[in-house]
């Protein structure tokens, strides 16, 4: 896969920023944050529209066939706009866990309805600061799940959960049902996530793949979905590096645009290394989905798109002074969104491990 | 496989044939005159195997191919620490300026081909004591001599002036307008009388720049290689011509392969350094940061491939690159810890951290600042505004000195 865009990738990357701008803005994704379990339903229902669901999964399942540089090209601009709803990585993960590691069964049950978005995916692998915990919180044991995954991204309305769960001692995949499954909403800084612990007490779970194979599937499906996050982390990094650019040419102090001032225009400038360092490795790991060494390269984008998305945030607001504060400008909800995106699917100390070990030969 | 593949290939094995003579090996005691002598001859082979000029025109010596090709070979040849440094400036510069600026003909081609073979060596003289990042602030001067000029003043950071045959030089024609517009361009003879050359020893030990001063240096009108007053322009121009060039994302230091191996080795509170989370978390955040800039490159490559512009993320390179690259360097010291005391100054800053740490800092000032390629972002890619500039539109003689 090349790292240049053709001209049908280049017109996905139009069509999907025209469909955002035109459906998801900051005072409709405002109100959210103040309510536990609300997602914004005109991003899902775009999504769902456009066939952004459908995208990256087979033909033969309802899906479009394209792959994760077409995805990562949608949550680029999702990224810009702010997504209001996680779905879109989630049950892509979710998907795709199906898709390579399910039986036909489990993918002719699941995949048109998560192509079509009628079916919601989530990926419950993370216990706290562990990504892959040596000792999954969840045990799995003669076709049922018992114990509770902690922090869900889109738990409060998935349908299906793929768990990195324990099965006698050693790790397992497992596909799970979520109908009737008791969830416990966490009221976070960023509620639009529908972020919500799920309570298993005994739900059929059917196991996926055991043993080391599990935690090597799984980690696959984290780096799938770190190479869509970091897309959409470089997006919203490169959204405020915007932003910043334009208060900074209009805001004046001291007789000038306080953009003619170097502490604000090196700031500015740093961004910009920063998100098109982001946006290469993004662009480059994307295109190594199925090589070698993909894991790294989903690794180093992960690490690259974290740092842009957090720092732009934080350089953003700054440049705004005063303003940059205030509720309403809404600078925090990408504030809270780069720190949401950072601790999804593993934190900066996962993926550093992840990559070192790769590195030093420890996983040559 | 394809053309550029092709080239590639041919390019490598070339290349790899010239390390027994050329190579780190065969440099490792020379002194610095050997190794310009060395250098000469890998020029001629380079010239004679069609891998001198690749993007000049034929007419002039070169092979009449692209950028690609051009840093395709380069890229290949900056693996083996071949003696080329003393023709960098020469052939990037002021010989390409020459090509399309000088008004003799006869004269240009002359010396174009004796530059491409390593027989004559170019210096660009724009930096002085009062202007560097500030080019138009330059206070040599050149005033009329007869049917000619007499330059006189003191440039300053020439590369290879001490080994230069011929230099590109702007100076001050008209201190009474404008700082940028009272400039004029030429080329002289670095042999001319007046010209006197004073190397500079750097921090790391090297001295590959100079002072030079000019004490009624007489050049003819023909030397002239702008209009009167015009010179700024062709200065950028100079600037402009070497935009395609090879990159290292390890920022000309040592590749963070060996960071690893050294903190595979040393051992740090009784465990391999590689264990230590501060070691691990630079390790990560620097092959990041590289991997990234290998991407950008990647992609320009593909871009010209196309016969497309590539973006202009391109300059990053050098600000990203170097400062990390210098950063690493102090780290990989104090993994060492009082190991690391031990100096070799002649030692390649390629390959040894301590070199690299002391030669950083050149690397982060020649060739646009930090501060400056900051500045260039923000204002040719963002559209922010200019510094503030209490010398613009004043004429240069009434700008407070």
């Amino acid at each position: 896969m090349s790292i240049l865009y053709d001209e049908g990738q280049q017109a996905i990357a139009t069509e999907s920023r025209r469909a955002l701008e035109a459906r998801v803005n900051k005072d409709e994704l405002l109100p959210l944050l103040q309510t536990s379990g609300q997602y914004h339903d005109g991003f899902w229902t775009t999504a769902k529209e456009q066939g952004w669901t459908a995208l990256a999964l087979p033909e033969a399942y309802g899906g479009l066939d394209l792959g994760l540089v077409e995805l990562g090209l949608i949550a680029h601009q999702a990224g810009r706009s702010l997504s209001g709803a996680p779905f879109l990585t989630s049950s892509f993960g979710a998907a795709k866990a199906i898709e390579l590691y399910g039986s036909d069964e489990q993918r002719a049950r699941w995949l048109p309805g998560l192509a079509s978005g009628e079916t919601i995916g989530a990926i419950a692998f993370v216990s706290g600061p562990d990504a892959l915990p040596a000792v999954p919180p969840v045990t799995s044991k003669a076709g049922q799940v018992a114990g509770t995954a902690p922090g869900v991204s889109g738990g409060l309305f998935a349908d299906v959960a793929i768990v990195f769960a324990q099965e006698g001692g050693t790790p397992a995949l497992a596909i799970v049902d979520l109908a009737g499954i008791e969830r416990k909403a966490v009221d976070s800084f960023d509620n639009s996530r529908c972020i919500a612990d799920l309570l298993f007490a005994g739900a059929p779970g059917e196991a996926l793949v055991t043993g080391d194979a599990a935690r090597a599937a799984a980690l696959h499906i984290l780096a799938l979905q770190a190479v869509v996050t970091a897309h959409e982390q470089t997006g919203g990094a490169e959204a405020l590096m915007e932003i910043a650019r334009d208060y900074a040419l209009t805001r004046k102090a001291f007789g000038q645009p306080i953009g003619a001032f170097q502490s604000i225009k090196h700031r500015i400038a740093e961004l910009y290394g920063l998100v098109e360092l982001a946006r290469a490795n993004a662009i480059h790991a994307a295109a190594r989905e199925g090589q070698n060494d993909f894991i790294p390269a989903a690794a180093a984008a992960r690490l690259s798109a974290t740092e842009a998305y957090d720092t732009a945030a934080r350089d953003c607001v700054q440049i705004h002074g005063g303003i940059g504060v205030t509720w309403e400008i809404g600078l925090h909800l990408h504030m809270r969104r780069a720190r949401t995106l950072a601790l999804e699917q593993g934190s900066s100390f996962f993926w550093e491990d992840i990559l070192v070990d790769r590195l030093a030969g420890a996983h040559a | 496989m394809t053309d550029l593949e092709a080239y590639r290939t041919q390019a490598a094995a070339w290349c790899e044939s010239m390390v027994p003579t050329f190579g780190k090996a065969a440099r490792k005691w020379l002194s610095v005159e050997e190794d310009l002598a060395l250098g000469r001859r890998y020029q001629k082979a380079k010239f004679d195997a069609g891998y001198a000029g690749i993007n000049w025109p034929t007419d002039l010596g070169g092979q009449g191919l692209g950028h690609i090709e051009k840093i395709t070979f380069e890229g290949e040849e900056m693996k083996h620490g071949f003696p080329n440094v003393y023709f960098g400036i020469s052939l990037g510069m002021p010989v390409p300026v020459l090509m399309q600026f000088g008004s003799d003909r006869e004269f240009v081609k002359e010396r174009v081909l004796k530059a491409l073979k390593g027989e004559e060596i170019w210096c660009q003289l724009f930096s002085e004591p009062s202007g560097g990042t500030d080019l138009a602030g330059l206070r040599t001067r050149a005033e009329t001599d007869g049917n000619g000029w007499k330059i006189n003043g003191q440039k300053v950071w020439t590369s290879w002036a001490q080994y230069s045959d011929y230099g590109v030089i702007v100076v001050r024609t008209d201190p009474t307008v404008a700082k940028h517009k009272g400039l004029t361009y030429f080329w002289v003879d670095m042999k001319a009388p007046g010209v006197t050359v004073r190397p500079i020893k750097l921090a790391g030990g090297d001295s590959h720049v100079n002072e030079v001063f000019f004490d009624d240096v007489k050049v003819s009108d023909d030397h002239r290689m702008s209009p009167v007053g015009g010179g700024f322009a062709v200065a950028i121009a100079t600037l402009m011509i070497e935009r395609y060039v090879a990159t290292d994302s390890a920022g000309f230091g040592p590749h963070l392969d060996l960071f690893v191996e050294l903190a595979k080795e040393v051992r740090l509170n009784g465990r391999p350094a590689i264990e230590d989370g501060r070691i691990r978390q630079q390790i990560a955040r620097n092959h990041a940061m590289r991997a990234g800039l290998d991407s950008i490159n990647r992609r320009a490559r593909l871009m010209m491939q196309a016969g497309m512009t590539p973006g202009p993320e391109g300059s990053l390179n050098k600000l990203v690159a170097v400062r990390s690259r210098q950063k690493l360097s102090e780290l990989a010291l104090d993994l060492q810890g009082t190991d690391a005391f031990a100096f070799d100054e002649h030692a390649s800053p390629k390959d040894d951290w301590a070199s690299s740490w002391i030669n950083a800092p050149t690397g982060r000032i020649a060739g646009g600042s930090d501060e400056t390629l900051l500045n260039t972002i923000a204002e040719r890619i963002l559209g922010l505004p200019q510094d503030h500039r209490p010398d613009k539109g004043v004429p240069f003689n009434q700008i407070p000195a």
